[in-house]
């Protein structure tokens, strides 16, 4: 292209000639820069095509759920009922610099939205911010109001709400999420991630039927007996799952903020309690797993034992020695708190932290209380945890400790996730399941002959224990007056398929159960109207076969004439308690 | 001026159509069906919107573009200011009757074509300042108060087009004046200076000038990733589809960031990515090809043009051509932030469109008379 003959050729000025020689190298160097550049988008071209990362390329068409489709998964029951959903809503706000007069604006926002407070919402448009939330999640007919008010520099921008159909039933397992749909409680918070990236929803092992019966029997005992509180929770003992787990009071889940922290409390999960005389379960199995006594051993329980500067009574002192049936239907503190001490304090701790009730329970909940154990574990600690005093533990780990008791000795986390069918998980064998079957039996006699009559339901055989502990407050123990009542059930007791608590908070007596509150007398009519409506439920045939009662000769046999009443032989109020004697049956 | 037109032999018609050069006519018309195959596909595999108005737009184009190649030369030099005065006006009035398009004040509808006026004003403002310096005397262009006109012509329309608001137009067309400045001769040191300056210049510019969505461009430029589904949102697609392209391309009509609609504006903006997207590396490649040698034979009309008056407006011409290229396919990759600047012969739209074949024509002009010598007087009509 040069043309350098030619131009010499050609007479100019010198001066010209200069420029044109400026300008030909200007020339050359802006073509250079040119090509420069021109190389580098070149670069660039063969970066992106050839060096990209390839999981950009799969992001090309993942990337399409995450625009259309932003839906926060379903949360599901183990039969498929829908606990939680999201709903496509729309949401106003303002541009306020788009705005032409905030004043009118806001004067006219408020004819819509009457519950929003005109002077606050001028002030928040009145600035030179771009975005200003008006009203979140409103209502069709809201956004035709506003979109007929015409006004300039208002928008909406597509939202979603989070619907619970079943509102406070399962409030505390579902949990909840804030308003920009991020999980704050319950399964919405443990399993935020995979709600947020998965379309696919997520079943729970939790049974909506069930969890409504063992709500509605909660409630009407809290009713009935003016507890603060109650809680109910059924297990299934062959692989852990959690069918029902009701915490009362709960709350409404689409109130947001509106909720008293006693209401958003998780009795089941976070709550830690002195359970009572459940615990003299867990005593009575170590005591027959590691052989210090049989079925036919027992303990003086002639007088009250006396250790250091405390006293342990029996409610219902038989002033006898006592069998090991006897000690558990009776629910003798004192037999407890000798078996526990020939167990000894460190076979005690091992059985407890094998039974997972030392240790912080896991369940797909991030409500989860941490138990409270005695440190240090002295003599008469053994001696009062024995009967279930001076340990704290959750229904949760209480439910899922007997859960083993029964079910052949195996320990597995409570679940609140469906496992596939036949899937059973793995499990830590904690007794033997010679002791499982022994316990099933005590448990059985206990219902039948003890404590647990109200738990009787005809057709199933339900086995159990019950449980009222004194609830420390201001003052201390016997200042309080106020109770822990519970009972731990389990059926069918032959082949035990479902463990069942419930437990009341501070329940008052009524003339009804002759002023009494204890576990025997308020929570085991509950256990017994949840089993009644369970069995059924889960399609299991009432037995025919009519049970026996022990024989003479056989170590369960209870020779005296009258059987513990029920409940009836201990009042809780008006008692004199001395020392850690305050357990319970 | 009697020396020079000695040697000028005067053209007939007939010696300028043989003048043209044909092989350039054909390199446009091959960029430009890129361009309708590429609005064929981003339309879903439709004639309908684009194509089917872009190809007879071309037609027009390709037709003025022959036109003004036969025309005298010295008609565009006598005529510069008021070309470039006509194009202020039509800038001036786009204040008070343009349409509102994408959000700024773009066009003005003429009843049967809507134009674009900052389209035109990257022509004028070329021939413009070829005009000031053509007439201008080495010693003078070197002195800085020679520099007042020059930088007059360039900021009365770069202010206007950045008060639309058109952020993009408005920093080609200042680049494009920068880039004829170096080219007329202006002082290298004088570059470097206001370099220097405009770095200086950032901090007020972001604080006090540049707008709430201009300021988000820039952050969203620097980190896209930031806000994916919002401002980010363009260019991580873009990135997305070139990206998926590979080597070869996904095949004609198989990209899915542009059929399922991920890709904005993928009619004007973003249509390299759809190329990319479709025909891989080696669409792109082609693509750029094509455009270097456009380029490469604006730059040698250029070199082999004596008259200094056609050299500056053929690199001020090939020079715009590169800026808007290399802006757009800079931008689509996330080098450079999103401003809405369209991909040359291939986006839909038809000012830019018609500018630039006009301006293709006005280069074709300055080879056709490429040996012909404008004096300083050539200008005044003798």
């Amino acid at each position: 292209m040069t043309d350098s003959s030619h131009s010499r050729r050609v007479h100019l000025e010198g001066a010209r000639k200069e420029a044109l020689a400026t300008s030909r190298s200007r020339l050359v160097v802006t073509s250079v820069l040119f090509a420069v550049a021109f190389a580098v988008i070149s670069g660039r071209l063969v970066e992106l095509a050839v060096f990209e990362d390839p999981q950009a390329r799969a992001t090309a068409t993942a990337s399409r759920t995450v625009v259309q489709s932003k839906s926060r998964a379903d949360i599901l029951d183990r039969n498929g009922i829908l606990l939680a959903t999201s709903v496509p809503t729309a949401s106003v706000y303002a541009n306020p610099r788009h705005l032409l007069d905030a004043r009118d604006a806001a004067r006219r926002i408020v004819t819509v939205f009457p519950e929003v407070n005109e002077e606050r919402l001028f002030r928040r448009l009145n600035s030179e911010r771009t975005f200003v939330w008006i009203r979140r999640n409103i209502t069709p007919n809201q956004q035709f109001a506003i979109n007929a008010l015409g006004l300039p520099g208002i928008y909406f921008r597509r939202t979603e709400r989070r619907v619970y159909p079943h509102g406070s039933l399962t409030s505390h397992v579902v949990g909840t999420t804030d308003i920009d749909a991020k999980g704050l409680t319950g399964i919405e918070r443990s399993f935020d991630g995979p709600l947020q990236e998965s379309e696919q929803a997520l079943a729970l092992s939790l049974d909506v039927r069930v969890q409504s019966v063992v709500r509605r029997a909660l409630n009407t005992a809290i009713e009935k007996f003016s507890a603060v509180g109650g809680a109910g929770i059924v297990v299934d003992v062959t692989n852990g799952e959690v069918l029902a787990l009701v915490s009362l009071p709960d709350f409404e889940p689409h109130f947001g903020g509106d909720v008293t922290a006693e209401a958003r409390f998780n009795r089941v999960t976070k709550g830690v309690y002195e359970m009572g005389s459940t615990f003299k379960l867990f005593t009575t199995a170590m005591a027959l797993d590691t052989r210090t006594i049989g079925l036919n051993g027992g303990f003086d329980a002639t007088k009250p034992l006396r250790v250091a500067r405390f006293v342990i009574n029996d409610y219902h002192a038989k002033k006898r020695w006592l069998s090991v049936p006897e000690i558990l239907v009776h629910s003798s503190n004192i037999g407890a708190a000798k078996m526990g001490v020939a167990v000894g304090t460190k076979t005690q701790q091992a059985y407890l932290h094998a039974l997972g009730l030392t240790r912080k329970a896991r369940l797909e909940l991030p409500e989860i209380g941490v138990p409270l154990i005695p440190s240090p574990w002295r003599k008469i600690s053994t001696m009062t945890i024995s009967y279930g005093h001076g340990i704290a533990v959750s229904p949760l780990q209480m439910a899922n400790g007997v859960a083993a008791l029964v079910n052949g000795g195996i320990l597995r986390d409570a679940t609140l996730a469906l496992s596939a069918p036949g899937a059973v998980p793995a499990g830590v064998q904690v007794i033997k399941t010679g002791t499982s079957i022994k316990m099933r039996r005590l448990m059985r006699l206990v219902v039948r002959r003890g404590t647990g009559k109200n738990a009787e339901v005809e057709g199933y055989l339900v086995g159990g224990k019950t449980g009222t502990a004194d609830k420390p407050g201001p003052g201390g123990y016997a200042a309080s007056r106020r109770v822990i009542s519970s009972f731990v059930g389990a059926f069918p007791i032959d082949r035990p398929r479902y463990v069942v608590l419930a437990m009341l908070d501070e329940p008052k007596g009524t003339a009804e159960t002759f002023g009494y509150a204890t576990g025997g007398w308020v929570a085991a009519p509950v256990v017994r109207e949840i089993v009644a409506a369970l069995g059924p439920m889960m399609g299991m045939a009432p037995s025919t076969e009519t049970e026996r009662l022990p024989r003479p000769g056989d170590p369960l046999h209870i020779a005296a004439g009258k059987p513990s009443q029920t409940a009836g032989n201990q009042r809780v109020r008006g008692q004199s308690v001395r020392g850690p004697s305050r357990a319970t049956h | 001026m009697a020396l020079s037109s000695s040697h000028d032999p005067e053209l007939t018609l007939g010696r300028k159509i043989r003048q043209i050069p044909w092989v350039f006519v054909l390199l446009v018309t091959m960029t430009a069906s890129v361009g309708f195959v590429m609005l064929y596909s981003a339309a879903g595999g439709n004639l309908e919107p684009w194509t089917s108005r872009q190809m007879p737009r071309f037609g027009v184009g390709l037709a003025v573009m022959l036109v003004v190649a036969v025309t005298d030369i010295r008609l565009w030099l006598r005529y510069a200011y008021v070309f470039y005065g006509l194009s202020l006006a039509l800038l001036i009035a786009v204040e008070f009757v343009g349409a509102v398009g994408m959000g700024a004040q773009r066009w003005i509808d003429l009843g049967f074509v809507s134009v674009q006026p900052s389209e035109i004003a990257k022509v004028t403002l070329i021939l413009a300042l070829a005009r000031y310096f053509y007439a201008s005397r080495v010693e003078d262009v070197g002195r800085l108060t020679h520099l007042f006109v020059p930088a007059l012509l360039i900021a009365a329309p770069v202010i206007l087009v950045l008060g639309q608001p058109d952020f993009g137009t408005a920093v080609l067309l200042l680049f494009t004046g920068v880039v004829l400045l170096f080219l007329a001769g202006v002082r290298a040191w004088l570059f470097a200076f206001a370099g220097l300056a405009a770095v200086a210049a950032i901090y007020p510019v972001w604080q006090f000038v540049l707008l709430d969505y201009q300021k988000a461009r820039v952050l969203t430029y620097l980190r896209p990733e930031n806000d994916p589904l919002g401002a980010g949102y363009h260019i991580l697609q873009s990135k997305i589809a070139l990206g998926s392209g590979g080597l070869f391309g996904k095949g004609f009509l198989q990209g899915s960031q542009s059929h399922l609609n991920f890709l904005p504006e993928k009619q004007t903006d973003f249509i390299f990515t759809v190329l990319a997207e479709e025909f891989g590396m080696a669409g792109g490649f082609g693509l750029l090809g094509l455009y270097l040698l456009l380029l490469i034979y604006g730059f040698a009309v250029s070199l082999r043009c004596r008259n200094h008056f056609g050299r500056l407006v053929a690199m001020g011409i090939t020079s715009a051509f590169f800026l808007n290229i290399f802006v757009n396919v800079a931008m689509v990759m996330g080098l450079l932030p999103v401003v809405g600047i369209p991909l040359p012969l291939i986006s839909y739209g038809g000012t830019a469109m018609l500018m630039l074949l006009f301006s293709f024509g006005l280069l074709m002009c300055v080879f056709v008379h490429r040996d012909i010598a404008l004096g300083p007087g050539a200008a005044s009509g003798d």
